[in-house]
Protein backbone atom coordinates (compact mmCIF):
# COMPACT_ATOMS: atom_id res chain seq x y z
CA UNK A 1 0.00 0.00 0.00
CA UNK A 2 1.16 3.33 -1.18
CA UNK A 3 2.15 5.99 1.62
CA UNK A 4 -0.33 8.52 0.09
CA UNK A 5 -3.06 5.67 0.67
CA UNK A 6 -2.37 5.09 4.43
CA UNK A 7 -2.64 9.00 4.59
CA UNK A 8 -5.95 9.34 3.05
CA UNK A 9 -7.28 6.06 4.94
CA UNK A 10 -5.36 8.00 8.37
CA UNK A 11 -7.43 10.87 7.17
CA UNK A 12 -10.65 9.04 6.71
CA UNK A 13 -10.41 7.37 10.33
CA UNK A 14 -9.26 10.83 11.67
CA UNK A 15 -12.55 11.92 10.35
CA UNK A 16 -14.82 8.83 11.77
CA UNK A 17 -13.10 9.84 15.37
CA UNK A 18 -13.85 13.24 15.07
CA UNK A 19 -17.37 12.98 14.16
CA UNK A 20 -18.03 10.00 17.19
CA UNK A 21 -15.84 12.78 19.61
CA UNK A 22 -18.69 15.65 18.51
CA UNK A 23 -21.60 15.43 19.48
CA UNK A 24 -24.12 16.69 17.10
CA UNK A 25 -22.25 18.83 15.12
CA UNK A 26 -22.00 16.92 11.79
CA UNK A 27 -25.57 16.61 11.99
CA UNK A 28 -25.95 20.22 11.78
CA UNK A 29 -23.56 20.80 9.40
CA UNK A 30 -25.38 18.05 7.16
CA UNK A 31 -28.64 20.24 7.55
CA UNK A 32 -26.66 23.21 6.97
CA UNK A 33 -25.23 22.24 3.52
CA UNK A 34 -26.35 23.18 -0.30
CA UNK A 35 -29.32 21.79 -1.70
CA UNK A 36 -29.19 18.71 -3.20
CA UNK A 37 -33.04 18.38 -4.07
CA UNK A 38 -34.44 15.14 -4.03
CA UNK A 39 -30.90 13.72 -2.52
CA UNK A 40 -30.63 15.90 0.50
CA UNK A 41 -33.68 13.43 1.86
CA UNK A 42 -31.92 10.15 1.09
CA UNK A 43 -28.57 11.73 3.02
CA UNK A 44 -30.57 13.08 6.07
CA UNK A 45 -31.66 9.71 6.57
CA UNK A 46 -28.87 7.78 6.31
CA UNK A 47 -26.87 10.52 8.50
CA UNK A 48 -29.44 10.26 10.94
CA UNK A 49 -29.62 6.87 11.29
CA UNK A 50 -25.37 7.15 11.98
CA UNK A 51 -26.52 9.52 14.56
CA UNK A 52 -28.66 7.02 16.41
CA UNK A 53 -26.36 4.42 16.12
CA UNK A 54 -23.82 6.78 17.85
CA UNK A 55 -26.33 8.23 20.18
CA UNK A 56 -26.57 4.12 21.17
CA UNK A 57 -22.06 4.24 22.11
CA UNK A 58 -22.90 6.69 24.61
CA UNK A 59 -19.72 8.52 23.98
CA UNK A 60 -18.77 11.88 25.25
CA UNK A 61 -19.07 15.06 23.58
CA UNK A 62 -14.89 15.55 23.58
CA UNK A 63 -15.12 18.32 21.20
CA UNK A 64 -18.22 20.45 22.93
CA UNK A 65 -15.97 20.04 26.45
CA UNK A 66 -12.66 21.23 24.49
CA UNK A 67 -14.42 24.05 22.56
CA UNK A 68 -15.40 25.61 26.18
CA UNK A 69 -12.44 24.81 27.84
CA UNK A 70 -10.56 26.65 25.45
CA UNK A 71 -12.77 29.59 25.20
CA UNK A 72 -12.74 30.05 28.90
CA UNK A 73 -9.32 29.45 28.96
CA UNK A 74 -8.33 32.48 25.93
CA UNK A 75 -11.52 34.89 27.06
CA UNK A 76 -12.89 34.14 23.94
CA UNK A 77 -16.50 34.71 22.78
CA UNK B 1 -18.57 26.35 -0.17
CA UNK B 2 -15.67 27.62 1.30
CA UNK B 3 -12.15 25.84 2.99
CA UNK B 4 -12.93 25.99 7.00
CA UNK B 5 -16.27 23.98 6.87
CA UNK B 6 -17.47 20.39 7.44
CA UNK B 7 -18.73 20.81 4.66
CA UNK B 8 -15.40 21.31 2.73
CA UNK B 9 -13.62 19.04 4.40
CA UNK B 10 -15.96 15.99 4.00
CA UNK B 11 -15.64 17.15 0.25
CA UNK B 12 -12.00 16.77 -0.03
CA UNK B 13 -11.59 13.62 1.92
CA UNK B 14 -13.92 12.24 -0.83
CA UNK B 15 -11.35 13.96 -3.53
CA UNK B 16 -8.43 12.98 -1.99
CA UNK B 17 -9.57 9.37 -1.94
CA UNK B 18 -10.48 9.18 -5.58
CA UNK B 19 -7.31 11.14 -6.67
CA UNK B 20 -5.68 8.25 -5.26
CA UNK B 21 -8.01 5.67 -6.85
CA UNK B 22 -7.57 7.36 -10.42
CA UNK B 23 -4.05 8.09 -9.62
CA UNK B 24 -2.96 5.66 -12.96
CA UNK B 25 -5.75 6.80 -15.21
CA UNK B 26 -4.32 10.92 -15.93
CA UNK B 27 -7.56 11.38 -18.07
CA UNK B 28 -9.71 9.79 -14.84
CA UNK B 29 -8.18 11.93 -12.69
CA UNK B 30 -8.39 15.54 -14.59
CA UNK B 31 -11.83 14.26 -15.29
CA UNK B 32 -12.85 14.02 -11.33
CA UNK B 33 -10.41 16.99 -10.34
CA UNK B 34 -12.85 19.03 -13.09
CA UNK B 35 -16.46 17.53 -11.88
CA UNK B 36 -15.10 18.46 -8.37
CA UNK B 37 -13.74 22.02 -9.23
CA UNK B 38 -17.63 22.53 -10.39
CA UNK B 39 -19.54 20.98 -7.70
CA UNK B 40 -17.23 23.28 -5.27
CA UNK B 41 -18.10 26.41 -7.63
CA UNK B 42 -22.01 25.44 -8.28
CA UNK B 43 -22.21 25.08 -3.95
CA UNK B 44 -22.22 28.89 -3.70
CA UNK B 45 -24.00 29.62 -6.99
CA UNK B 46 -25.35 26.77 -9.91
CA UNK B 47 -26.06 29.56 -12.17
CA UNK B 48 -22.50 31.13 -12.66
CA UNK B 49 -20.96 27.65 -13.50
CA UNK B 50 -21.93 28.34 -17.17
CA UNK B 51 -20.43 31.78 -16.92
CA UNK B 52 -16.72 30.14 -15.54
CA UNK B 53 -17.01 27.41 -18.59
CA UNK B 54 -17.94 30.45 -20.92
CA UNK B 55 -14.69 31.57 -20.03
CA UNK B 56 -13.14 29.11 -20.48
CA UNK B 57 -14.24 28.02 -23.64
CA UNK B 58 -12.95 31.59 -24.69
CA UNK B 59 -9.82 31.34 -23.49
CA UNK B 60 -9.14 27.66 -24.95
CA UNK B 61 -10.84 28.42 -28.75
CA UNK B 62 -8.35 32.40 -28.49
CA UNK B 63 -5.33 30.00 -27.51
CA UNK B 64 -5.76 28.05 -30.88
CA UNK B 65 -6.80 31.23 -32.84
CA UNK B 66 -3.88 33.29 -31.71
CA UNK B 67 -1.18 30.57 -33.34
CA UNK B 68 -3.21 30.87 -36.96
CA UNK B 69 -1.92 33.13 -39.17
CA UNK B 70 -4.24 35.67 -39.68
CA UNK B 71 -6.03 35.17 -37.08
CA UNK B 72 -3.75 36.30 -34.37
CA UNK B 73 -4.99 39.83 -33.75
CA UNK B 74 -8.62 38.75 -33.81
CA UNK B 75 -8.32 36.06 -31.87
CA UNK B 76 -6.00 37.91 -29.27
CA UNK B 77 -8.05 41.12 -29.16
CA UNK B 78 -11.82 39.68 -28.96
CA UNK B 79 -11.41 37.42 -26.30
CA UNK B 80 -9.69 39.12 -24.02
CA UNK B 81 -12.85 42.05 -24.56
CA UNK B 82 -15.04 39.09 -24.07
CA UNK B 83 -13.63 38.41 -20.86
CA UNK B 84 -12.96 41.72 -19.59
CA UNK B 85 -16.25 42.08 -20.37
CA UNK B 86 -17.60 39.64 -18.36
CA UNK B 87 -15.80 41.23 -15.35
CA UNK B 88 -17.24 45.22 -16.55
CA UNK B 89 -20.62 43.06 -16.76
CA UNK B 90 -20.62 41.28 -13.56
CA UNK B 91 -18.32 43.25 -11.11
CA UNK B 92 -18.44 46.84 -12.48
CA UNK B 93 -21.81 47.20 -13.49
CA UNK B 94 -23.31 48.54 -10.69
CA UNK B 95 -20.58 51.14 -9.72
CA UNK B 96 -20.80 52.92 -12.59
CA UNK B 97 -24.83 52.91 -13.24
CA UNK B 98 -24.82 54.27 -9.32
CA UNK B 99 -21.92 57.05 -10.56
CA UNK B 100 -23.87 57.77 -13.98
CA UNK B 101 -27.22 58.28 -12.01
CA UNK B 102 -25.52 60.33 -9.02
CA UNK B 103 -23.92 62.02 -11.95
CA UNK B 104 -27.54 63.07 -13.21
CA UNK B 105 -29.35 63.65 -10.56
CA UNK B 106 -29.00 67.24 -10.43
CA UNK B 107 -29.81 67.24 -14.26
CA UNK B 108 -32.78 67.36 -16.61
CA UNK B 109 -31.49 64.04 -17.31
CA UNK B 110 -31.88 62.57 -13.83
CA UNK B 111 -33.08 59.10 -13.90
CA UNK B 112 -33.64 56.04 -11.64
CA UNK B 113 -30.66 53.63 -13.33
CA UNK B 114 -31.68 50.94 -10.41
CA UNK B 115 -33.65 48.61 -13.12
CA UNK B 116 -31.32 46.45 -13.10
CA UNK B 117 -28.69 44.81 -9.72
CA UNK B 118 -25.84 42.19 -10.67
CA UNK B 119 -24.52 40.05 -8.18
CA UNK B 120 -20.95 39.59 -8.33
CA UNK B 121 -19.77 35.97 -8.60
CA UNK B 122 -17.34 34.92 -6.85
CA UNK B 123 -14.18 34.39 -7.73
CA UNK B 124 -14.73 36.04 -10.88
CA UNK B 125 -11.32 38.37 -10.66
CA UNK B 126 -9.23 35.45 -9.59
CA UNK B 127 -10.35 33.38 -12.93
CA UNK B 128 -10.84 35.68 -15.37
CA UNK B 129 -7.34 37.28 -14.80
CA UNK B 130 -6.32 33.65 -15.20
CA UNK B 131 -8.05 33.18 -18.34
CA UNK B 132 -6.44 36.23 -19.88
CA UNK B 133 -2.78 35.53 -18.91
CA UNK B 134 -3.11 31.61 -20.86
CA UNK B 135 -4.34 33.47 -23.91
CA UNK B 136 -1.59 36.47 -23.55
CA UNK B 137 0.94 33.39 -22.59
CA UNK B 138 -0.12 31.67 -25.88
CA UNK B 139 0.28 34.72 -27.98
CA UNK B 140 3.96 35.47 -26.91
CA UNK B 141 4.99 32.10 -27.58
CA UNK B 142 5.80 31.48 -23.26
CA UNK B 143 3.53 28.53 -23.74
CA UNK B 144 1.98 25.82 -26.33
CA UNK B 145 -1.76 26.36 -27.32
CA UNK B 146 -3.54 23.41 -25.09
CA UNK B 147 -5.50 21.15 -27.55
CA UNK B 148 -7.35 19.50 -24.55
CA UNK B 149 -10.51 21.86 -23.68
CA UNK B 150 -10.89 20.27 -20.68
CA UNK B 151 -7.86 20.91 -19.79
CA UNK B 152 -7.97 25.05 -19.81
CA UNK B 153 -11.19 24.20 -18.24
CA UNK B 154 -9.40 22.85 -15.24
CA UNK B 155 -6.45 24.99 -15.16
CA UNK B 156 -9.11 27.97 -14.73
CA UNK B 157 -11.57 26.05 -12.21
CA UNK B 158 -9.14 24.08 -10.16
CA UNK B 159 -11.06 24.50 -6.68
CA UNK B 160 -8.03 24.99 -4.67
CA UNK B 161 -7.31 28.37 -5.90
CA UNK B 162 -10.29 28.90 -7.86
CA UNK B 163 -12.38 31.65 -5.52
CA UNK B 164 -8.98 33.46 -3.64
CA UNK B 165 -6.44 32.72 -5.88
CA UNK B 166 -3.06 32.55 -6.07
CA UNK B 167 -3.09 33.60 -9.15
CA UNK B 168 -1.46 30.76 -10.96
CA UNK B 169 0.06 30.93 -14.64
CA UNK B 170 -0.61 28.30 -17.20
CA UNK B 171 3.29 27.86 -17.79
CA UNK B 172 3.17 26.50 -14.02
CA UNK B 173 0.36 24.66 -13.79
CA UNK B 174 -0.49 22.95 -17.68
CA UNK B 175 2.96 21.25 -17.58
CA UNK B 176 1.93 20.03 -14.12
CA UNK B 177 -1.47 18.19 -14.92
CA UNK B 178 0.06 15.72 -17.38
CA UNK B 179 2.98 14.85 -15.00
CA UNK B 180 1.76 15.42 -11.84
CA UNK B 181 3.89 14.63 -8.64
CA UNK B 182 2.71 11.63 -6.39
CA UNK B 183 2.80 13.68 -2.52
CA UNK B 184 6.03 12.08 -0.93
CA UNK B 185 6.42 12.70 3.04
CA UNK B 186 8.09 15.99 2.08
CA UNK B 187 5.13 17.42 0.59
CA UNK B 188 2.28 15.75 2.47
CA UNK B 189 4.39 17.67 5.63
CA UNK B 190 4.70 20.66 3.92
CA UNK B 191 0.61 20.65 2.92
CA UNK B 192 -0.21 19.67 6.72
CA UNK B 193 1.88 22.90 8.24
CA UNK B 194 0.41 25.17 5.46
CA UNK B 195 -3.21 23.62 6.21
CA UNK B 196 -2.97 24.18 9.88
CA UNK B 197 -1.03 27.68 9.72
CA UNK B 198 -3.89 28.83 7.31
CA UNK B 199 -6.24 27.58 9.42
CA UNK B 200 -5.51 29.01 12.53
CA UNK B 201 -4.93 32.28 10.75
CA UNK B 202 -8.26 32.26 9.75
CA UNK B 203 -10.27 30.94 12.02
CA UNK B 204 -8.53 32.38 15.05
CA UNK B 205 -6.86 35.80 14.24
CA UNK B 206 -8.85 36.89 11.56
CA UNK B 207 -12.05 36.19 12.36
CA UNK B 208 -11.78 37.14 16.40
CA UNK B 209 -9.76 40.23 15.37
CA UNK B 210 -13.16 41.22 13.42
CA UNK B 211 -15.49 40.22 15.56
CA UNK B 212 -14.19 41.62 18.51
CA UNK B 213 -12.43 44.50 17.26
CA UNK B 214 -12.44 45.59 13.56
CA UNK B 215 -15.71 45.17 13.05
CA UNK B 216 -16.91 47.13 15.64
CA UNK B 217 -14.68 49.95 15.54
CA UNK B 218 -15.46 50.43 11.81
CA UNK B 219 -19.05 50.10 12.91
CA UNK B 220 -19.11 53.25 14.16
CA UNK B 221 -15.48 55.30 13.35
CA UNK B 222 -17.35 58.53 14.70
CA UNK B 223 -17.61 56.92 18.00
CA UNK B 224 -13.65 56.17 18.25
CA UNK B 225 -10.73 57.82 19.76
CA UNK B 226 -6.69 57.25 19.61
CA UNK B 227 -6.66 53.93 21.28
CA UNK B 228 -9.32 52.01 20.11
CA UNK B 229 -8.24 53.88 16.16
CA UNK B 230 -4.65 52.54 16.72
CA UNK B 231 -6.07 49.19 17.60
CA UNK B 232 -8.55 49.06 14.38
CA UNK B 233 -5.92 50.22 12.24
CA UNK B 234 -3.35 47.46 13.68
CA UNK B 235 -5.34 45.10 14.06
CA UNK B 236 -7.14 45.16 10.34
CA UNK B 237 -3.61 45.12 9.32
CA UNK B 238 -2.96 41.67 11.08
CA UNK B 239 -6.90 40.55 10.14
CA UNK B 240 -6.47 41.15 6.30
CA UNK B 241 -3.08 39.51 6.47
CA UNK B 242 -3.79 36.52 8.64
CA UNK B 243 -7.42 35.83 6.69
CA UNK B 244 -5.69 36.17 2.94
CA UNK B 245 -2.52 34.57 3.46
CA UNK B 246 -4.34 31.83 5.32
CA UNK B 247 -6.60 31.13 2.29
CA UNK B 248 -3.48 30.73 -0.16
CA UNK B 249 -1.47 28.87 2.69
CA UNK B 250 -4.75 26.80 3.14
CA UNK B 251 -4.92 26.53 -1.34
CA UNK B 252 -1.45 25.63 -1.94
CA UNK B 253 -1.87 22.88 1.03
CA UNK B 254 -4.76 21.54 -0.30
CA UNK B 255 -3.28 21.54 -4.26
CA UNK B 256 0.00 19.98 -2.97
CA UNK B 257 -2.07 17.28 -1.42
CA UNK B 258 -3.77 16.37 -4.61
CA UNK B 259 0.23 16.12 -6.43
CA UNK B 260 0.23 20.13 -8.23
CA UNK B 261 2.58 22.33 -6.55
CA UNK B 262 1.36 26.19 -6.54
CA UNK B 263 4.31 29.35 -5.82
CA UNK B 264 4.02 31.23 -2.53
CA UNK B 265 1.61 33.71 -2.74
CA UNK B 266 3.08 36.25 0.47
CA UNK B 267 6.66 36.44 1.98
CA UNK B 268 5.86 38.08 5.13
CA UNK B 269 5.01 41.30 3.35
CA UNK B 270 5.09 43.46 7.04
CA UNK B 271 8.76 43.13 6.80
CA UNK B 272 8.83 44.80 3.48
CA UNK B 273 11.00 47.71 3.77
CA UNK B 274 9.30 50.26 0.80
CA UNK B 275 6.45 50.11 -0.94
CA UNK B 276 7.92 48.41 -3.47
CA UNK B 277 9.08 45.86 -1.54
CA UNK B 278 5.30 45.39 0.27
CA UNK B 279 4.12 44.52 -3.48
CA UNK B 280 6.57 42.02 -3.91
CA UNK B 281 5.38 40.44 -0.65
CA UNK B 282 2.05 40.51 -0.70
CA UNK B 283 -0.41 38.70 -3.16
CA UNK B 284 3.00 38.09 -5.19
CA UNK B 285 1.16 36.40 -7.81
CA UNK B 286 -1.58 39.34 -8.49
CA UNK B 287 1.86 41.92 -8.18
CA UNK B 288 3.31 39.64 -11.14
CA UNK B 289 0.27 39.59 -12.87
CA UNK B 290 -0.33 42.91 -12.75
CA UNK B 291 3.36 43.47 -14.24
CA UNK B 292 3.39 41.11 -16.61
CA UNK B 293 0.22 41.73 -18.52
CA UNK B 294 -1.06 45.39 -17.53
CA UNK B 295 2.10 47.38 -15.93
CA UNK B 296 4.75 46.34 -18.62
CA UNK B 297 2.70 46.82 -21.65
CA UNK B 298 1.35 49.90 -20.66
CA UNK B 299 5.20 50.90 -20.93
CA UNK B 300 6.75 50.39 -17.54
CA UNK B 301 9.61 51.76 -17.26
CA UNK B 302 10.63 53.09 -20.07
CA UNK B 303 10.48 56.92 -21.11
CA UNK B 304 11.09 59.93 -19.09
CA UNK B 305 10.32 60.25 -15.35
CA UNK B 306 6.63 62.00 -15.59
CA UNK B 307 5.96 59.35 -18.22
CA UNK B 308 7.20 56.16 -15.95
CA UNK B 309 5.61 57.89 -12.71
CA UNK B 310 1.84 57.96 -14.72
CA UNK B 311 2.27 54.36 -15.87
CA UNK B 312 3.06 53.69 -12.51
CA UNK B 313 0.67 55.53 -10.61
CA UNK B 314 -2.09 54.02 -13.46
CA UNK B 315 -1.21 50.72 -12.91
CA UNK B 316 -1.57 50.96 -8.98
CA UNK B 317 -4.79 52.85 -9.76
CA UNK B 318 -6.11 49.74 -12.13
CA UNK B 319 -5.35 47.70 -9.27
CA UNK B 320 -6.95 49.27 -6.78
CA UNK B 321 -10.02 49.19 -8.88
CA UNK B 322 -9.38 45.56 -9.33
CA UNK B 323 -10.02 44.63 -5.72
CA UNK B 324 -13.41 46.60 -6.05
CA UNK B 325 -15.64 48.22 -7.39
CA UNK B 326 -15.67 51.37 -5.25
CA UNK B 327 -13.79 54.72 -4.68
CA UNK B 328 -12.05 53.66 -1.94
CA UNK B 329 -10.45 50.60 -3.66
CA UNK B 330 -9.80 53.57 -6.49
CA UNK B 331 -8.13 55.93 -3.51
CA UNK B 332 -6.29 52.82 -2.13
CA UNK B 333 -4.42 51.93 -5.18
CA UNK B 334 -3.87 55.49 -6.61
CA UNK B 335 -2.01 56.10 -2.83
CA UNK B 336 0.37 53.00 -3.17
CA UNK B 337 1.20 54.23 -6.83
CA UNK B 338 1.90 57.46 -5.37
CA UNK B 339 3.68 56.45 -2.72
CA UNK B 340 6.37 54.26 -5.01
CA UNK B 341 6.61 57.05 -7.41
CA UNK B 342 7.61 59.18 -4.11
CA UNK B 343 10.11 56.45 -3.48
CA UNK B 344 11.46 56.21 -6.62
CA UNK B 345 12.37 59.84 -6.39
CA UNK B 346 13.55 59.72 -3.04
CA UNK B 347 15.88 56.70 -4.56
CA UNK B 348 17.09 59.01 -7.30
CA UNK B 349 18.39 61.23 -4.93
CA UNK B 350 20.00 58.56 -2.97
CA UNK B 351 17.82 58.99 0.18
CA UNK B 352 17.43 56.11 2.38
CA UNK B 353 16.47 55.61 5.63
CA UNK B 354 17.79 52.72 7.90
CA UNK B 355 16.24 49.05 7.34
CA UNK B 356 14.47 48.96 10.53
CA UNK B 357 13.17 52.82 10.33
CA UNK B 358 12.36 51.68 6.74
CA UNK B 359 10.41 48.81 7.85
CA UNK B 360 8.40 50.75 10.38
CA UNK B 361 7.96 53.56 8.09
CA UNK B 362 6.17 51.73 5.45
CA UNK B 363 4.52 49.18 7.77
CA UNK B 364 2.72 52.61 9.21
CA UNK B 365 2.26 53.68 5.37
CA UNK B 366 0.80 50.44 4.68
CA UNK B 367 -1.94 50.21 7.73
CA UNK B 368 -2.95 53.80 7.44
CA UNK B 369 -3.88 53.05 3.66
CA UNK B 370 -6.10 50.03 5.08
CA UNK B 371 -7.96 52.87 6.69
CA UNK B 372 -9.96 53.22 3.07
CA UNK B 373 -9.90 49.98 2.17
CA UNK B 374 -11.73 48.83 4.87
CA UNK B 375 -14.02 51.90 5.34
CA UNK B 376 -15.54 51.66 2.47
CA UNK B 377 -16.74 55.33 2.24
CA UNK B 378 -14.91 58.73 2.39
CA UNK B 379 -16.76 59.90 5.71
CA UNK B 380 -15.42 56.65 7.43
CA UNK B 381 -12.26 57.13 6.27
CA UNK B 382 -12.17 60.55 7.63
CA UNK B 383 -13.99 60.00 10.74
CA UNK B 384 -11.60 57.16 11.76
CA UNK B 385 -8.73 59.54 10.68
CA UNK B 386 -10.18 61.69 12.90
CA UNK B 387 -10.13 59.35 15.32
CA UNK B 388 -6.86 59.62 16.35
CA UNK B 389 -6.97 63.28 17.15
CA UNK B 390 -9.43 62.35 20.21
CA UNK B 391 -9.09 61.44 23.57
CA UNK B 392 -12.53 59.87 24.21
CA UNK B 393 -15.07 57.61 22.25
CA UNK B 394 -18.65 56.46 22.88
CA UNK B 395 -18.81 53.54 20.86
CA UNK B 396 -15.09 51.72 21.13
CA UNK B 397 -14.45 47.88 21.41
CA UNK B 398 -13.58 46.92 24.26
CA UNK B 399 -9.72 46.46 24.21
CA UNK B 400 -8.75 43.16 26.31
CA UNK B 401 -5.90 41.54 26.61
CA UNK B 402 -7.65 38.63 24.39
CA UNK B 403 -7.11 41.74 21.65
CA UNK B 404 -3.86 43.16 21.89
CA UNK B 405 -3.05 39.19 22.44
CA UNK B 406 -4.14 38.03 19.08
CA UNK B 407 -2.67 41.51 17.23
CA UNK B 408 0.45 40.18 18.36
CA UNK B 409 -0.10 36.84 17.68
CA UNK B 410 -0.57 38.01 14.41
CA UNK B 411 2.53 40.12 13.69
CA UNK B 412 4.16 36.79 15.07
CA UNK B 413 2.63 35.09 12.16
CA UNK B 414 4.38 37.54 10.02
CA UNK B 415 7.61 38.03 11.79
CA UNK B 416 8.39 33.83 12.59
CA UNK B 417 11.79 33.06 10.79
CA UNK B 418 10.88 30.92 7.75
CA UNK B 419 13.35 28.59 9.24
CA UNK B 420 11.00 27.40 12.02
CA UNK B 421 8.30 26.62 9.70
CA UNK B 422 10.95 24.87 7.64
CA UNK B 423 12.48 23.13 10.79
CA UNK B 424 8.95 22.10 11.57
CA UNK B 425 8.00 21.13 8.51
CA UNK B 426 11.66 18.64 8.36
CA UNK B 427 10.34 16.96 11.41
CA UNK B 428 7.07 16.15 10.50
CA UNK B 429 8.01 14.90 7.05
CA UNK B 430 10.42 12.43 9.17
CA UNK B 431 7.17 10.80 10.72
CA UNK B 432 4.97 8.22 9.14
CA UNK B 433 1.87 9.24 6.93
CA UNK B 434 -0.63 7.64 9.62
CA UNK B 435 0.99 9.99 12.16
CA UNK B 436 0.77 12.87 9.27
CA UNK B 437 -2.45 12.70 8.96
CA UNK B 438 -3.25 12.33 12.52
CA UNK B 439 -1.24 15.29 13.45
CA UNK B 440 -3.51 17.01 10.51
CA UNK B 441 -6.87 15.62 12.22
CA UNK B 442 -6.28 16.68 15.52
CA UNK B 443 -5.09 20.45 15.10
CA UNK B 444 -7.96 20.37 12.46
CA UNK B 445 -10.57 19.34 15.45
CA UNK B 446 -8.54 21.75 18.20
CA UNK B 447 -8.77 24.38 15.30
CA UNK B 448 -12.68 23.96 14.62
CA UNK B 449 -13.01 24.44 19.01
CA UNK B 450 -11.71 27.23 19.18
CA UNK B 451 -12.94 28.88 16.71
CA UNK B 452 -16.52 31.10 16.92
CA UNK B 453 -19.40 29.27 15.67
CA UNK B 454 -20.81 30.10 12.04
CA UNK B 455 -18.57 30.82 9.07
CA UNK B 456 -16.73 34.09 8.37
CA UNK B 457 -16.41 34.63 4.62
CA UNK B 458 -12.62 35.19 3.09
CA UNK B 459 -12.52 38.92 2.81
CA UNK B 460 -10.76 38.69 -0.57
CA UNK B 461 -14.21 35.96 -1.77
CA UNK B 462 -15.21 39.88 -3.12
CA UNK B 463 -13.25 40.51 -5.09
Amino acid sequence: MSQMTRFTLACFAALVAAWLLSGERFLDAVFNMMDLGSLDDTIIAGVVVLEDWKAGLSLPDVFGSMRMAIHRGLGLL
Amino acid sequence: MVFPTLQFIGFFAVVLALNGLFWNSNALRKGMLLLASYVFYAAWDPRFVLLMAFVSLVAWAAGLGVRVPGLRRLSKVASIAAMLGVLAVFKYFDFFMFQLQALLQDTAFARDLTWMTVILPVGISFYTFQAISYVMDVDRGHIPPCRNPFDVALFISFFPQLVAGPIVRAAHFLPQLDNPRRPDAAARATAVVLILSGLFKKMVVANYLSVLLVDPAYGLPDGQYWLSALAATLGYAIQIYCDFSGYSDIAIGVALLLGYEFNRNFNQPYRADSLRDFWQRWHISLSTWIRDYLYIPLGGGKGGAPRRTFTLILTMTLAGLWHGAGWNFILWGFLHGAGQAVERGFRGMNVALPRLLAIAVTFVIVALLWIPFRAHTFPDTLSMLAAFGKTEGYAAPELTVTVWALIAVGFAMNWLPLSWRDRATMTLARLGPEIQALILGIGIFTLFATAQEGVAPFIYFQF
